[in-house]
């Protein structure tokens, strides 16, 4: 109990030792203030846009693109890893155009994404769609694959029905690789909602928010919006990482 | 024996020609689409518009010098950020009161993405290069400080308790049990840190840069110039291609020196 407390405490010396250099930056004039904001205005700043809306406004708009496009992209990623997976043919066909198209780095889309759907809601749901279709096609795909031989060989020694192979083989057998697969898409679409939200500044968002702070120097509101970036994406991580283990938890018996 | 390999070899060529034939399809289609101008100029370049607009920026010589900026912060930020993190994760993996000071921290930071600190950086630093090659560096220094982390912290007890045993000095401990341990993560995670660093590049020359292959697609969108859209994803698809694809075959030579 006290070997707990005492890590505890050696792991916040350096989180401390960088607030107290950034409050002693803060002090040696106003050209270092307006980088280094005080911590107090921060907490200010951060009291103010939360009483008038604007955070949770920017917050919801931000989770509503990551989950549009999560659910949008990685449905269709789902669809097109398992085809692949199923199927030698449409692997053969559709493996090497997928595979040359995920070379480009996903924020390097953004600029033909812009020409084509201009820089609103539609274009940043779209980037998000493709980040979380990459991941969900890769694991899709990589689940069925995985597959062992035998146990399809029993169904078809047995007779199974195509409704039962699916039912108790292909389904539990790729679950594992599919949330390793969401867990990534997840992951990317939180990314890329912040990305595509920083280079297509139009409507609400958190990346946008930020964009506009950093335009007009508002240090304080930029940190909060990174905060609140790096605390979301955590609680999501730890959600899904709950769940997964509370879905998967017939694997460990095994 | 001799059917079997027979039969495995005959189906090659047809693999081959399956393998190209979705993408010539694609290629093909491009060119019947912008020839037959079934969809407007603007919305869809032409492959020869594409070729010309390489010829073009190739001539005046911009196409190398965005390529020759972008690859310098890439190599910059990328080796200055890989070796922070292969230090600092393998110390944190090896000494017990770093990790404890460390980790919290470290963790903290781990899960902001790297693209969300680009408007804090160009508030510090301005729009100028630090601030690209810190960025890079970021993105770089997480992903190897993990691997290097992990790999040492997976390290069977007893090689170490061997070593405490015999007192042995630290350079020998890390080139006899550190090095051979953890080369395979540690590499993993630096191709994985490539890859990241070359995609976080992108975004900051694409939000704010006077060169670099993201400022080139970039002023491309505003001019509307398509040509250039395109030519400018195709290099940073192939570059990151490069990268990736390079980084793997260097694995593969590292693990086969391993094995032999």
């Amino acid at each position: 109990m006290g070997m707990v407390f005492f890590k505890r405490l050696k792991g916040l010396v350096l989180p401390l030792a960088l607030l107290m250099t950034w409050e002693m930056a803060s002090r040696q004039g106003r050209a270092y203030a307006l980088t280094f904001i005080p911590i107090e205005k921060i907490g200010r700043s951060l009291i103010e846009i939360t009483l008038n809306g604007e955070l949770l406004t920017n917050l919801l708009a931000s989770l509503g693109t990551a989950s549009t496009g999560l659910l949008i992209g990685g449905t269709v990623g789902l669809g097109l890893g398992s085809l692949m997976g199923l199927y030698p043919r449409v692997d053969k066909i559709i493996g090497p155009v997928f595979h040359s198209f995920r070379q480009v780095p996903l924020l390097g889309w953004i600029p033909l994404i812009g020409l084509w759907f201009g820089n609103g809601c539609l274009a940043k749901t779209l980037v998000v769609c493709l980040a979380s279709f990459y991941p969900m096609v890769l694991n899709s795909y990589a689940g069925i694959r995985n597959i062992e031989n035998n146990h399809l060989e029993v169904c078809r020694v047995l007779g199974a029905s195509r409704w039962q192979t699916y039912r108790y083989i292909l389904i539990p057998g790729s679950l594992p690789f599919i949330f390793i697969g969401i867990y990534h898409a997840l992951a990317f679409s939180w990314i890329s909602t912040v990305g595509s939200e920083l280079l297509f500044t139009a409507g609400p968002g958190l990346g946008g928010m930020m964009q506009t702070a950093q335009m007009a120097a508002k240090m304080d509101i930029v940190i909060i919006c990174v905060a609140s970036i790096g605390i979301v994406g955590l609680l999501m991580n730890v959600s899904l990482a709950k769940l997964s283990g509370h879905l998967l938890r017939w694997r460990s018996t095994r | 024996m001799n059917a079997i390999s027979t039969a495995k070899r005959l189906p090659i060529p047809a693999d081959a020609l399956s393998l190209l034939a979705a993408p010539l399809t694609m290629l093909a289609l491009w060119v019947l689409v912008t020839r037959a101008q079934w969809v407007p100029e603007q919305l869809l370049v032409s492959p020869t518009k594409v070729i010309e607009a390489v010829g073009e920026l190739w001539e005046a010589g911009e196409l190398q010098g965005h390529l020759q900026n972008s690859l310098r912060r890439l190599f910059l930020g990328f080796f200055s950020g890989a070796i922070f993190g292969l230090i600092f994760g393998v110390l944190m993996g090896l000494s017990k009161s770093m990790e404890d000071y460390c980790a919290p921290l470290f963790n903290a930071f781990r899960q902001i993405p790297s693209i969300a600190f680009i408007p804090m950086l160009i508030l510090i630093f301005g729009i100028d290069e630090t601030f690209k090659i810190i960025i890079v560096a970021k993105a770089a220094f997480f992903p190897v400080a993990l691997g290097g982390y992990d790999s040492v912290r997976g390290i069977p007890k007893n090689y170490l308790e061997v070593a405490k045993v015999y007192q042995c000095p630290l350079w020998p401990l890390i080139k006899q049990v550190v090095i051979p341990a953890t080369v395979p993560q540690i590499l993993t995670g630096l191709r994985l840190s490539l890859s990241r660093s070359w995609m976080v590049l992108v975004a900051a020359e694409l939000m704010a840069a006077d060169s670099g292959i993201g400022q080139m697609m970039e002023w491309g969108r505003q001019m509307f110039r398509m040509d250039i859209v395109v030519v400018g994803v195709f290099i940073t698809g192939v570059i990151g291609f490069a990268l990736d694809y390079g980084f793997k075959w260097l694995e593969s030579r590292l693990a086969r020196w391993k094995t032999g």
